[in-house]
């Protein structure tokens, strides 16, 4: 009878190292430095599977899979070049820019990961999210309509937070998100701890201090101390 | 799915709190329309917290809009669509002066869409309230305020002595019982049947308890996914409604081979029948010493809960099952972790489908060897097959694996009415591919029907009759895949919405395109809802490329 091995072996773009059972896709790759572009990731919060961004090729398989929820088994052989993963996945980019109103802004992951993929429209344009700013809260400022459904505030405000107040709402391409009872972060259980900002792939939510960066420079701005 | 969000239902369920489903579900049975209140209230009782609950009220169709004083609910599933092409739709929109979705100024009625009430054999079908009513003058009874329940025509089996269309006699798990057979050894006579799913995906049954059984967890449970979501199938409704204690019996035989003391049954909030039938079979079981405490004196204990869903196809996919059964948002959950290692309450949990749960009884009574005659050279056992109403015997027919689709169409359904030609048959739900007239002779079975871009799915067979537009079975079917997609994975949230927009712009569609976005929804996707829609428009692509608009 065979036993299950205490570390797996694999093998990710040629580089070979070995694993603990139970370690993802995405995971061994980082260690052994292969990049896989992720949106719905963040290494604080458990693997979603959403964006599917991180599709790969693993020899053997039917078809592409994704990284982040893949777990390894021993002997894996990896190609996060492989043809058909890279253009599901970037097909993938092509939809996600056609449902925005606007591109996103070059700071975000959301524009890193187009540049990667090099994506810069689409073929299959269609309806747009409706602009739907929501300025209700001191800190903190959600533009709903660059919203991506990727999950990571809501589950930063579960997972790390356990503060529960950001929710998916809706279903289909009408899916987003909301704080509370849809009323604002300022009314729902929020306590601006900003962790949905931090992890916001797309700047649809935004602290406000750091949009106040982008505006002109404000005239009493103290030089830095040292230099 | 949340950890955190589980083991809060977890704890609240052991106080006997409701979901916060249900409680959303009562609010708006009581009045009409979901308010902050009644979700603050279903935040209260369940436990979950407010923002999720709200999260939860925007996610079921049966949640979503304000009702009149009486809430239409129209059939817009495929069998319907192939009876009227959607005229029924229209019809009732303007008799009635509403929008879909909408209730009128006045207050008296509101208009939803429905997919599908399980009267595939009446189209089209409308719900008046709890009324279902179907068949021709529909419409205008409706619309006159005179709704009758239409008749459902009883199932027939062509098996010389009928499996699964018993009412249940629980004879199998007093057999077992009685034997002194152990749960391994059940275990390994379902192993030995081969009884593949009969929900879609076709996955040993055996092999899922096996996993489940050899998991590890403080309890266990078995999940009868009976959210038949399929439209142009009724094989489930069937069951639950003529057969639900066949189903019991099966679900209290997979709790003894898995170790489980405690089974669900999600059933659907389309067929309001089947979860007062469900009811109604346990209470008589329980009363009978069936389920329960110390079954029949074994000291083996099982006993059933009955959740309804609230309108959603891809409840149907198991871990949004598992969602909708805990009162979450029914969007899917990527494995593993699989229900087996963590289900119900994170769990080691047994997920089968309606009807495979109800081969149990006999093989637990027969024996595999039995059962695997039942359909010599092909699928052990046998299959619930139902047709449309374009057929002149529609219905319900437990068949043996291994016929023609042919034979099933001509000698069981007696072909279409009105002397129509069959143009092409959807088999096994929207995401089985589509089968043109030329290919009649391919045999009902698992193998052959993948052979030519089909699948067993779920067993209903919708014909498309010689007047039906090949585009706008396209458009119907993409119309169906946006708008019941769970807004999970981008590929079927947003290419799904893309496809569908495609087809109903007055517009020729580039091949290249649609082939680049059915190849990224059928590969990128997370669930079958995604992956399965590119096999009937492909289906559709190779033949009958000319009438769908393709440049």
């Amino acid at each position: 009878m065979s036993t299950t091995p205490t570390t797996f072996t694999a093998t990710i773009d040629g580089s070979t190292g070995e694993f603990a059972p139970g370690t993802t896709i995405l995971e061994a790759a980082r260690v052994l430095q292969a990049t896989i572009p992720t949106l719905c990731f963040d290494e604080r919060q458990d693997p979603f599977g959403a964006c599917r961004v991180c599709l790969v090729g693993v020899q053997g398989a039917p078809g592409p899979l994704p990284a982040c929820t893949t777990p390894l088994r021993d002997g894996m052989v990896v190609d996060t070049r492989e043809p058909t993963a890279r253009r599901v996945a970037g097909a993938v980019v092509e939809l996600v820019l056609s449902e925005l109103p606007e591109p996103p802004a070059e700071h975000t992951e959301l524009a890193a990961v187009a540049r990667e993929f090099d994506v810069t429209s689409s073929r299959w344009p269609g309806k747009q999210h409706e602009p739907r700013p929501e300025p209700r809260h001191p800190y903190l400022t959600l533009r709903h309509e660059l919203c991506i459904s990727c999950g990571r505030c809501v589950r930063a405000c579960d997972e790390v937070q356990g503060t529960f107040a950001l929710t998916a709402i809706g279903r289909g391409f009408e899916a987003n998100i909301v704080a509370g009872l849809d009323e604002g972060f300022k009314a729902s259980a929020c306590v601006s701890c900003g962790a949905c900002a931090d992890t916001c792939p797309t700047g649809a939510i935004t602290e406000l201090s750091l949009l106040l960066l982008d505006g002109p420079e404000p005239a009493h701005r103290p030089e830095p101390a040292t230099r | 799915m949340s950890k955190n969000l589980v083991e809060l239902i977890r704890r609240h369920h052991e106080q006997d709190a409701p979901t916060a489903l249900e409680v959303l579900k009562e609010a708006i049975d009581a009045h009409g329309t979901i308010t902050d209140d009644d979700r603050r209230e279903a935040s209260r009782r369940s436990g979950l917290p407010e923002a999720t609950v709200y999260g939860v009220s925007t996610f079921y169709d049966d949640l979503l809009q304000p009702r009149g004083e009486r809430h239409v609910r129209v059939c817009t599933g495929t069998a319907c669509f192939a009876a009227t092409g959607d005229a029924h739709v229209d019809a009732l929109r303007d008799g009635f002066g509403v929008a879909l979705g909408e209730r009128r100024e006045d207050g008296v009625v509101s208009l939803a869409e429905t997919v599908c009430l399980g009267f595939c054999h009446s189209a089209p079908a409308v719900r008046d309230g709890d009324v279902i009513d179907a068949g021709p003058g529909v419409v205008t009874r409706v619309l006159e305020d005179r709704a009758r329940a239409a008749d459902e025509p009883a199932p027939a089996s062509l098996l010389e002595e009928p499996v699964l269309t018993l009412p249940g006699d629980w004879s199998g798990l007093r057999a077992t019982l009685a034997s002194g057979t152990t749960p391994e050894q059940l275990l390994e006579a379902v192993k030995e049947a081969d009884v593949r799913g009969r929900g879609g995906a076709g996955f040993p049954a055996g092999q899922k308890w096996g996993f489940a059984r050899s998991a590890q967890g403080e309890r266990k449970f078995i999940v009868a996914n009976g959210d038949e979501g399929d439209p142009g199938s009724y094989i489930d409704k069937g069951l639950m409604e003529r057969s639900p204690a066949l189903l019991l019996e099966g679900m209290a035989l997979a709790g003894y081979a898995v170790g489980a003391d405690h089974g669900f049954v999600l059933c659907r909030s389309e067929y309001p029948l089947s979860k007062p039938a469900l009811e109604q079979a346990a209470a008589q079981a329980r009363a009978e010493g069936l389920l329960g405490a110390d079954v029949l004196g074994s000291g083996f204990s099982f006993d059933v809960s009955i959740v309804e869903g609230a309108g959603s196809y891809v409840v149907g996919e198991e871990t949004a099952l598992l969602a909708c059964l805990q009162g979450l948002r029914g969007t899917v959950s990527a494995r593993p972790p699989f229900p087996a290692q963590s289900g119900v309450h994170g769990m080691p949990t047994v997920v089968n489908n309606v009807e495979t749960l109800c081969n149990i009884p006999f093989i637990a009574r027969e024996g595999a060897e039995a059962y695997r005659a039942l359909s010599p050279g092909a699928t052990p056992g046998s299959k619930l097959v139902c047709f449309n109403d374009r057929f002149v015997h529609p219905g319900t027919y437990e068949v043996p694996f291994g016929m023609t689709v042919r034979e099933l169409c001509e000698d069981v359904a007696g072909g279409l009415i009105e002397g129509r030609a069959i143009k092409a048959l959807q088999i096994g739900g929207p995401l089985g591919g589509i089968l043109p007239a030329s290919q009649l002779d391919t045999v009902f079975d698992f193998a052959q029907l993948a052979v030519v871009g089909c699948m067993v799915g779920h067993g209903g067979i919708v014909a498309f009759d010689d007047t039906t537009n090949m585009r706008d079975v396209a458009r119907h079917l993409l119309h169906f895949g946006a708008s019941e997609s769970c807004g999970k994975c981008f590929p079927c949230r947003i290419g799904m919405r893309r496809g569908y927009e495609a087809f109903a712009a007055d517009a020729p569609v580039d091949r290249a395109n649609l082939e680049a976005l059915l190849e990224t929804l059928e590969l990128g996707s997370l669930c079958a809802h995604g992956g399965g829609m590119p096999a009937p428009i492909r289906s559709l692509i190779a033949h009958f490329p000319d009438e769908l608009g393709l440049a």
